[in-house]
């Protein structure tokens, strides 16, 4: 269990959360061009890292905002909260 | 409202807890991002939707919970005709937010069931079942949250001090006031 800085609400406990999965996956510009194995590697294929990964969660029993977070999947430390569309604050 | 049979047959009182289903009472929840959208709604009701996180505003008829950044709820604050199902605030934010496709009205009066709380136990009763942290809230009048209690999504206003609305789920109502009997009863 750990506490989540919601952008939208404030710190809330993570009961109060669902992750999302992998953050910043951009979609193909042209599918069609691409063979089965590109498409599948987009579709499927995700890093799931020990250590710090850029994830996607969503506030559900909250305000229901999507939201992008830097966490340490080691240890659950949480870098940084951004909200969607903006650069992500550490690298 | 529509003829729905009463989730709280009862008024019940625990020491320093009193709980009872306020009905009927109209709710509203808007959605919307545009300025004008908070302008639009603001004239129609004379009402200003509050743009802090976890506020409300209040005029004489009505009163705002900020839910989301683009989403409220509306609910009247006196309780309204039992065979009526027609209201003229919705009548006019269709007109001016949803017909000027500034934003989306729906009528949530027969979804959500409105129970009050008063008493100095209302949060020692939430803490055994829920992961918000109350410390702040409840010294803070006009405060709203949505979390969970006891896996139940809920909407809590803190209409004032030891004063408090608990907006659930129809569905989910009859289960949670039966817990929240349960768990007063060991305070």
């Amino acid at each position: 269990m750990f506490l989540i800085n919601c952008p939208f609400c404030g710190e809330r406990e993570q009961s109060e959360f669902k992750a999302g999965g992998e953050a910043h996956i951009v979609r193909p510009k042209q599918p069609t061009e691409l063979s089965d194995d590109q498409w599948a590697e987009y579709l499927f294929m995700r890093k799931n890292i020990k250590g710090i990964q850029f994830e996607r969660w969503n506030h559900i029993h909250g305000c229901r905002k999507w939201f992008n977070m830097v966490r340490d999947t080691s240890n659950d430390e949480i870098k940084a909260v951004y909200k969607m569309g903006e650069k992500p604050p550490v690298k | 409202m529509l003829n729905y049979s009463n989730v709280i047959e009862n008024d019940k009182s625990y020491p320093g807890l009193q709980m009872r289903e306020i009905k009927p009472v109209m709710k509203l929840i808007i959605r919307g991002k545009k300025r004008q959208f908070l302008s639009a709604v603001g004239k129609s009701l004379n009402l200003l939707l509050p743009n802090e996180a976890n506020t409300s505003s209040r005029s004489d008829q009505l009163t705002a919970l900020w839910l989301s950044p683009d989403e409220w709820m509306i609910f009247s604050n006196e309780i309204l005709k039992s065979d009526y199902n027609n209201y003229d605030v919705e009548k006019l934010l269709n007109k001016n937010i949803c017909k000027t496709n500034l934003g989306a009205v729906t009528d949530v009066t027969d979804q959500f069931v409105l129970i009050n709380l008063k008493g100095d136990k209302i949060f020692d009763l939430f803490e055994t079942g829920s992961p918000f942290n109350f410390n702040d809230f409840k010294s803070k009048k006009g405060l709203v949250t949505q979390t969970i209690l006891t896996k139940i999504d809920i909407i809590v206003h803190n209409q004032d001090i030891n004063d408090v609305n608990l907006f659930v789920r129809r569905s989910f109502s009859d289960h949670l006031f039966s817990w929240m009997n349960d768990s007063a009863s060991r305070l």
